[in-house]
Parts: structure tokens; C-alpha cells; sequence
């Protein structure tokens, strides 16, 4: 027998005994279709949905904090844990934005790995967008054949990294390895089976009667609420606004690839999921490129990885086993940190989920000053507020799904 | 009859084994351990991806269930943060006995990289643990064989004991 | 005698710095350098009083009185087409200058442009909201209320967002320690177990090195099954890491190494 705990039900000030027909119901935080660790409060008139408040925090694990006490490079692996179904994305912005403070500019080589792995993280991060959504809305199967190409695609980036899941597979001036023998003929083989893949999934839920019922004209957003409330990335373009930063704000060689961004203008569940799917398949045509532009590096021979500042980043690993002052610089660097210049940046990149942006205030110290993280899960869960009202009970669990959040990234 | 001389209490000999309360009772536990999905954080991904298609997490009977009171055994993914702290308090106490817990990733073991004011330092601070699984985060394998590990223990206890409070208040 | 340390920031320092270090600066230049920022820099100095104003690494810095806020984001948004407000928060710097720096961070999709709102207001002072231009304000003001304890004008449902309703201190500020005070330390057990469960559950071990092979409290001793508090028994057997018991299972097939395959190349 277990001894009570003072626990009582806690809900927040909240009468339950209503004089009007109103039911307060709590969703969450433990809901398996939330995504993660959702709270939602829904005032409910019959089935209907009149307020609804998220109410989000559960996994805020002070990251920010964190980064105020961290030296620069140390502060990479945790940017993984933001949203850590396309880790590399996020490695990705930070690094950006480290490397626009201190004014860097990545050799070549490194660029095209990491455009590389940015893609790759996107197709992941896509197809499991998929998988989770499908399974919300009860298509089990699409769930099983999504997990099973992401896996190939997380043997790949494991082949690359090491890991699976949290990557840190991209420095701060640069990519730290090469890539592997076998990264470029086991990813063509991949990208080659992937349209047909795509094209299954389709074909299961195209004209699937559940799927279009519970997709079609289903959490509607207007293209003025999405811009009110900032939303970036598929939620704005699924509502009509061809903005990606990819295109507009270019950055690695992402001018150099040719890729388009599919827009729509429907604004609801089912436009979100066909701009998933169109989005995958610009991923594909851009990592054909980008494997392109991998060969011309080697037969061009450019070897770099890492840009060469001696102040900020260390020397590769051969000069630092063979001389000296590379070792003392490298030391200097690992246990003091880099001293970026005092100033301030935002930089903003397209992550999977939207605009990811790196805002960091330095000091000239070892330790950024103050370092904000604009994840766009945090305002896509915020536009809930808005866009529930009015739908039904088994909505939200396709809205929350098409709506595509991740908590690490929403809390931090 | 000599010559039709069974062993019946060989295997074969009888679609009869013989055994104790005891093994039968932990055997039909072990094998169908039902997990509640507890997927708090990145770990979380790693617990699905180990019920997908890829590892099945069904060949060892164990599926993840949605409600606390279908669940046998609590494996919680991820990194407990002092906000929630409370509900998977509540949802322990919502399981039905026998329980138990897998503390899966070095989150819910010690509190992991988040070493910050916001995050629970450990799972074991609030509910009894029976299974640490390291890792940040653990692969898919390796949750495997903590259920292995699970079921081994399953095995090795007695089966109707009186329910004593774990570790743990 | 124990050493001093300022309790303003109890963020980490760097334990050394050289005497003659000068931290450079990340070049500012003056905001005519760029069109576009320009006609916009001059449009705002037409209507509000500008502080300061220069380019940093392609984006403008405009610093702003904090009562003109609302009114320069609307001007912004209505009239030089800077739609969206990406980013909202605050910086912290009490110690230095007693209050903070609150920043907008907006873009326009037009023009493909960034710039950067910047007011300061005092520790006390309170900033009026700009959730009716931008409803992402709504969730970026709590959130820095959240962080920082600043006050916002006008906002129609301030309260804590991230951490808990009855959550003491604000996280983000500099004298919030990393690790939280003692009201963080012991949270979870005063919620759930009441103050008097202090003494059982201890307190939290935030040694990130620390392994200790005889404590048998917190986790059971590292590659030893052992029941909870048992004494430290140096001829305790190790515990078996295989997942069968020898001898095999009942009712359940043994794993045989010779008639497994493994499968050399996985078929993508
Ligand atoms: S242990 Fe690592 S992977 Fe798991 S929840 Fe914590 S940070 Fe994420």
C-alpha cells in the first residue's frame, strides 16, 4: 500500500459548476496526442469549443539560462534538445549566428555538409510529422511506413555523427568531419526510393474519406491571423504567403540550389499536409544537388572543414597533436572560450518548423550576456488560442498535429 | 504396456507443465507489460521509434497505452521538469499495482545536462524507480533490453506478496 | 575571511582575463549606408524622438523612448510595412544601468528587412502592451513577464507562462542563480509531499561528477542489485547483466546464436 501524498486536484482556480451550459475540460499535460507535454483548458459548449488556453511550460528546462552560463561552444549540444526531431537545424542556427557575431565566413566544403544535413533533418523531421499525425487521426499504418524511411534516413546521419536522435553534428565555424565512404551512395539510394514512398503515403490518404473529414476545412487560418500571431515556416505559406527564408534571406548556398516553395492559399489542415508532402519533395531535389555540389568539392579538392580564425576556432586535429601553439590555443579555447566582439545579432534561419532565430547579446566575455531563442512552435502553439474556438472535441487532435509542435522547442 | 511407456512428465509427453503459481502468474505479467506513454522529451521520440515499425515493440508484449489504469509499467522519457512534477505523481498513483518504472535517459536518472533551476533532479525524487536506463538519449535497443531487464526482475520476484511501499515515502 | 562576491550577477565568469584585454566591437554603421533603412529612419524621426539609431550586421537598431512603443510599432506596421513582430523580450541589466532593455524584433516581407526596437525602462517601471498590433506579443509580454518580472500595460491576461502559477523569483534575471534558489531546490517535494518530507528525500545532488559506489539511496550501487539503504557489503555478488536467467525461461524459447542471420547490408 502506497502512503497519500498531499495531492489534490488542482485546477487553477477553475468552477467546474457553471450557471451556463459551459464544461471546463482539461487536456493534458500527459496526452499521448499532444506532442508532447500540452495542457489545454477547453471551455466546451456541448462539443463545441468556445475558449481554449494552452497552457505550456511543462518541459521549460532553462535553456537560456543555460546559455548565459555556458562558453559558446559548450552551449551546442543543448541546442540540440530544442527541437530534437531535426537537431541538426538547430545546431545549425546557433552556429549561424555565432558565426555572423564574430564574422566568419565556412569554407566550401563545410557549407555543402551541412546543407546536407540540414535537408536531411528536414526530411526527418517531415516525415515524422507524418507518421505522429496520422497517428492522431488514427492511420496506424502511415505511421509504420513513415518511422520505417526515417530510420534509413537516421542511419545515414548516425553514419555521419554517431547519433541517432540529438546530433551536434555541426561546429561553430565549420562541420567537424568529413563525410563517411558510404553517406553519398546509401542517401542517393534513399532519395531514389523516396518519391515512390511519398507517392504511397499519398495514395492512402489523398482520398481517404476519414483523413479529408477530419483535413478538409479543418482549423482554418487566415492569412492575417498567421501573420498576426507570427506564425513562420508551412503554417504561413499553407495560408497563403510565400515566405522562406531559404529564398528571401539566403544563407549557406541556398542561392545556388534551385528548389521551389509551395505555397497554398487554403489555410487549413489538409493545405498544411500537402505542403508537408510538396516540401519533401523539394528537400529531395535539393540534396541531389547538393550531392552535386559535394563531388565538385573533392575533385576540386577542398579539403577544408573548418574556417581558420585561430582566435575563435580551434586548429584542425593534426596541427594540434603536431604543434605547439595550436595545442596552447586550443586549450586556451576549450577551457576559457571565445571572446566574440561586443554587439548583438539576430539571425533568423527556416528550421522545419519556421523561423528559428538565434538572438545573442555579447559582452566580450567568454559567456553570451543574454541569449534568446525564437523557436516558432511557441507561437503555432500560442495561435490555438485562436484558431480552436469554434471546432469540435476530435479537432484539436488534428490541429495540434497539422499545427506540427515540439515542446523542447516551445518551452526551451 | 512396456512398450507404450510415456514419461509423462517429460516435455511432450502431455500438453500439461507442471509448475508453481508463482512462475505462471510472473510469466503471463513479464510478457505483457503495458507501457503508459510517457513521452516527455527528446527521449520520448526515441520510446516511439521503438514502437514502430523498426524495433516493434509488440514482439515482447509490450504496448503503449494511453491511460494510466491500463498500464503496467511507467517508463518515463524524458526530462521531468518542477512544473510537472505533480502529474506524474498523480499518474503513479492512478497505475494499479504490481508497477513499475523505467527511468529512461540521463534526464529522468539525475536531471542529466539540465542542471538548471527548473528541471526535477532525478524521477526517483518523486516516484519510486526500478530500472535507470542511461543514455541521451538511449537508442532503441537499449529500451529493449531495459524491458528484458524489467521482465528478468519481474521473473525473479514472488508473485502474490504483500504490496509494500517501495523506496520512497 | 570569505572572499566577496557580488550577489548583482551570479551568472559564471570567465576566472581569467588578461589586463590588457580590449573586447572589440562588432562594427556599427550609420544607418544612411543602407536605402531602405533610411527613408525608414527618416520617416520615424519625422513622427518620434530617436535616441540613437545604427546598422549592426544588417539589421537597424532603433532606440526608443519606452512610452512610444505602441505607437512606433503601429507606425511601423501601418506605414513602413514591417508586418511581423518575430521576437519580443528583454535584456537584463539591473546591475549595470537599474532596468532592462526591452527589444522588438521585427521583419518586413517586403522589403526584406530586419530591424530592431530597443527601449529601456527601470527595474519598477512598467511597458505598455503591444498585443493589440501583434497578437504574438500576447504570449512574448507574459513570457517576459515570466522571465523578468517586467510589468505590461494593457495586456489581458498576465500571468506566468512558463514556470508555475506560484513560482517565486524570475528566472532570467541575473541574480537568479543557474541552479535556483530554495524555493526551486525543493518545489517539487513541497508540492507533492508536503515541507515535512524534506528530511526523507534529501537534497538535491547537483554534482554532476559525483559517483559514489556504497550509496545505496539514491540509485542502487552501480552494477549491484541491492535493496534500498542495505550497508555496503564489499562481498556482495555482482549482478548478472544477461537478460535470461541461465538455464533458460519457462515457457519461453532461448535465444540461439547459430541460427540467427545477420543481415549485412539493410535494403533501403
Ligand atoms: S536524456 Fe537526453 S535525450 Fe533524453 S530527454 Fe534528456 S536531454 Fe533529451
Amino acid at each position: 500500500m502506497q502512503q497519500t501524498n498531499r495531492l489534490r486536484p488542482f485546477f487553477e482556480n477553475i468552477t467546474f459548476e457553471r450557471d451556463d451550459n459551459e464544461l471546463v475540460l482539461n487536456f493534458g499535460p500527459q496526452h499521448p496526442s499532444a506532442h508532447g507535454q500540452l495542457r489545454l483548458m477547453l471551455h466546451l459548449q456541448q462539443e463545441q469549443i468556445v475558449k481554449a488556453y494552452p497552457d505550456i511550460g511543462y518541459l521549460h528546462r532553462g535553456m537560456e539560462k543555460m546559455a548565459e552560463n555556458m562558453i559558446y561552444n559548450e552551449f551546442m549540444p543543448t541546442t540540440d534538445r530544442m527541437d530534437y526531431i531535426a537537431s541538426s537545424s538547430n545546431n545549425y542556427g546557433f552556429a549561424l549566428a555565432v558565426e555572423r557575431l564574430i564574422g566568419l565566413e565556412v569554407p566550401r566544403r563545410a557549407k555543402v555538409i551541412r546543407m546536407l544535413l540540414l535537408e536531411i533533418n528536414r526530411l526527418m523531421s517531415h516525415l515524422f510529422w507524418l507518421a505522429t499525425t496520422a497517428l492522431d487521426v488514427g492511420a496506424m499504418t502511415i505511421f509504420l511506413f513513415a518511422f520505417r524511411e526515417r530510420e534509413y534516413l537516421m542511419d545515414i546521419i548516425e553514419d555521419y555523427c554517431g547519433a541517432r536522435l540529438t546530433h551536434a553534428a555541426i561546429r561553430i565555424g565549420g562541420v567537424p568531419l568529413d563525410l563517411p565512404d558510404n553517406f553519398i551512395p546509401d542517401l542517393k539510394n534513399f532519395l531514389d526510393k523516396l518519391p515512390q514512398n511519398i507517392k504511397d503515403y499519398e495514395d492512402l490518404l489523398d482520398t481517404n474519406r476519414i483523413w479529408l473529414m477530419r483535413m478538409e476545412n479543418v482549423g482554418v487560418i487566415p492569412t492575417e491571423m498567421a501573420l498576426s500571431w507570427g506564425c513562420s515556416g508551412p503554417m504561413l505559406r499553407a495560408s497563403g504567403v510565400a515566405w522562406d527564408i531559404r529564398k528571401e534571406e539566403p544563407y549557406e548556398l541556398y542561392d545556388e540550389v534551385e528548389f521551389a516553395v509551395p505555397v497554398s492559399d487554403k489555410g487549413d489542415n489538409f493545405a498544411r499536409y500537402k505542403l508537408y508532402m510538396a516540401e519533401m519533395r523539394e528537400s529531395a531535389k535539393i540534396l541531389y544537388q547538393c550531392i552535386e555540389k559535394y563531388e565538385e568539392t573533392v575533385q576540386n579538392n577542398q579539403t577544408e572543414l573548418m574556417a581558420h580564425a585561430p582566435q575563435y576556432i580551434s586548429a584542425p586535429k593534426l596541427d594540434i597533436m603536431t604543434q605547439n601553439y595550436s595545442l596552447m590555443q586550443h586549450f586556451v579555447l576549450v577551457t576559457q572560450g571565445m571572446r566574440p566582439a561586443v554587439g548583438e545579432v539576430y539571425v533568423a534561419t527556416e528550421s522545419p518548423k519556421g523561423e528559428l532565430g538565434f538572438f545573442i547579446n555579447s559582452q566580450g566575455g567568454p559567456y553570451p550576456y543574454r541569449l534568446k531563442l525564437r523557436a516558432p512552435s511557441f507561437w503555432h502553439t500560442g495561435i490555438l488560442t485562436d484558431l480552436l474556438p469554434g471546432h469540435y472535441i476530435p479537432d484539436v487532435v488534428s490541429i495540434i498535429g497539422t499545427t506540427n509542435i515540439v515542446f523542447g522547442e516551445v518551452d526551451r | 504396456m512396456a512398450q507404450h511407456q510415456v514419461n509423462y512428465l517429460k516435455d511432450g509427453g502431455l500438453p500439461v507443465a507442471l509448475t508453481s503459481i508463482d512462475k505462471v502468474v510472473n510469466w503471463g505479467r513479464s510478457n505483457s507489460l503495458w507501457a503508459l506513454t510517457y513521452g516527455l522529451a527528446c527521449c520520448g521520440i526515441e520510446m516511439m521509434a521503438s514502437g514502430a515499425s523498426r524495433y516493434d515493440f509488440d514482439r515482447f508484449g509490450t504496448i503503449f497505452r494511453a491511460s494510466p489504469r491500463q498500464a503496467d509499467v511507467m517508463i518515463v522519457a524524458g526530462t521531468l521538469t518542477k512544473k510537472h512534477a505533480e502529474f506524474i505523481r498523480r499518474l503513479y498513483d492512478q497505475m494499479t499495482e504490481p508497477k513499475w518504472v523505467i527511468s529512461m535517459g540521463s534526464c529522468a536518472n539525475t536531471g542529466g545536462m539540465f542542471n538548471t533551476y527548473a528541471t526535477v533532479q532525478g524521477v526517483d525524487r518523486v516516484i519510486p524507480v526500478d530500472l535507470y536506463l542511461p543514455g541521451c538519449a538511449p537508442r532503441p535497443e537499449s529500451l529493449q533490453y531495459a524491458v528484458m531487464m524489467l521482465q528478468k526482475k519481474i521473473r525473479s520476484e514472488k508473485a502474490i506478496k504483500a504490496q509494500k511501499p517501495k523506496r520512497l515515502m | 575571511m570569505r572572499s566577496y562576491t557580488p550577489k548583482d550577477d551570479v551568472q559564471k565568469k570567465s576566472y581569467y582575463t588578461d589586463r590588457y584585454w580590449v573586447a572589440p566591437q562588432v562594427p556599427k554603421s550609420d544607418v544612411s549606408e543602407d536605402a531602405v533603412f533610411a527613408a525608414d529612419h527618416a520617416e520615424l524621426r519625422a513622427h518620434f524622438e530617436i535616441l540613437e539609431a545604427y546598422i549592426q550586421r544588417d539589421q537597424m537598431v532603433v532606440y526608443i523612448h519606452p512610452k512610444d512603443n505602441y505607437a512606433v510599432l503601429e507606425f511601423l506596421r501601418d506605414h513602413c510595412g514591417y508586418t511581423q513582430l518575430s521576437e519580443l523580450s528583454a535584456i537584463d541589466w539591473i546591475a549595470q544601468r537599474g532596468g532592462f532593455e526591452v527589444f522588438y524584433q521585427m521583419l518586413s516581407m517586403t522589403k526584406r528587412k530586419r530591424i530592431r526596437v530597443k527601449c529601456f525602462i527601470g527595474e519598477n517601471e512598467a511597458i505598455n502592451s503591444v498585443e493589440k498590433l501583434f497578437r504574438s506579443a500576447d504570449w512574448s509580454e507574459r513570457e517576459m513577464y515570466d522571465m523578468f518580472g517586467i510589468k505590461v500595460n494593457n495586456h489581458p491576461f498576465l500571468k506566468r507562462i512558463l514556470m508555475p502559477d506560484d513560482w517565486e523569483g524570475f528566472p532570467l534575471r541575473k541574480t537568479y542563480p543557474l541552479q535556483g534558489d530554495e524555493f526551486a531546490a525543493w518545489y517539487e517535494v513541497d508540492r507533492i509531499f508536503g515541507k515535512e518530507a524534506r528530511d526523507i528525500i534529501g537534497p538535491e545532488i547537483r554534482d554532476a561528477a559525483r559517483v559514489d559506489r556504497y550509496d545505496t539511496e539514491r540509485f542502487a550501487r552501480l552494477g549491484y542489485e541491492v535493496p534500498k539503504g542495505t550497508p555496503f557489503d564489499p562481498n556482495q555478488p555482482k549482478t548478472s547483466l544477461a537478460y535470461q536467467e541461465e538455464g533458460g525461461v519457462f515457457l519461453i524459447e532461448g535465444f540461439d546464436e547459430e541460427k540467427s542471420t545477420i543481415i549485412s547490408d539493410r535494403k533501403r
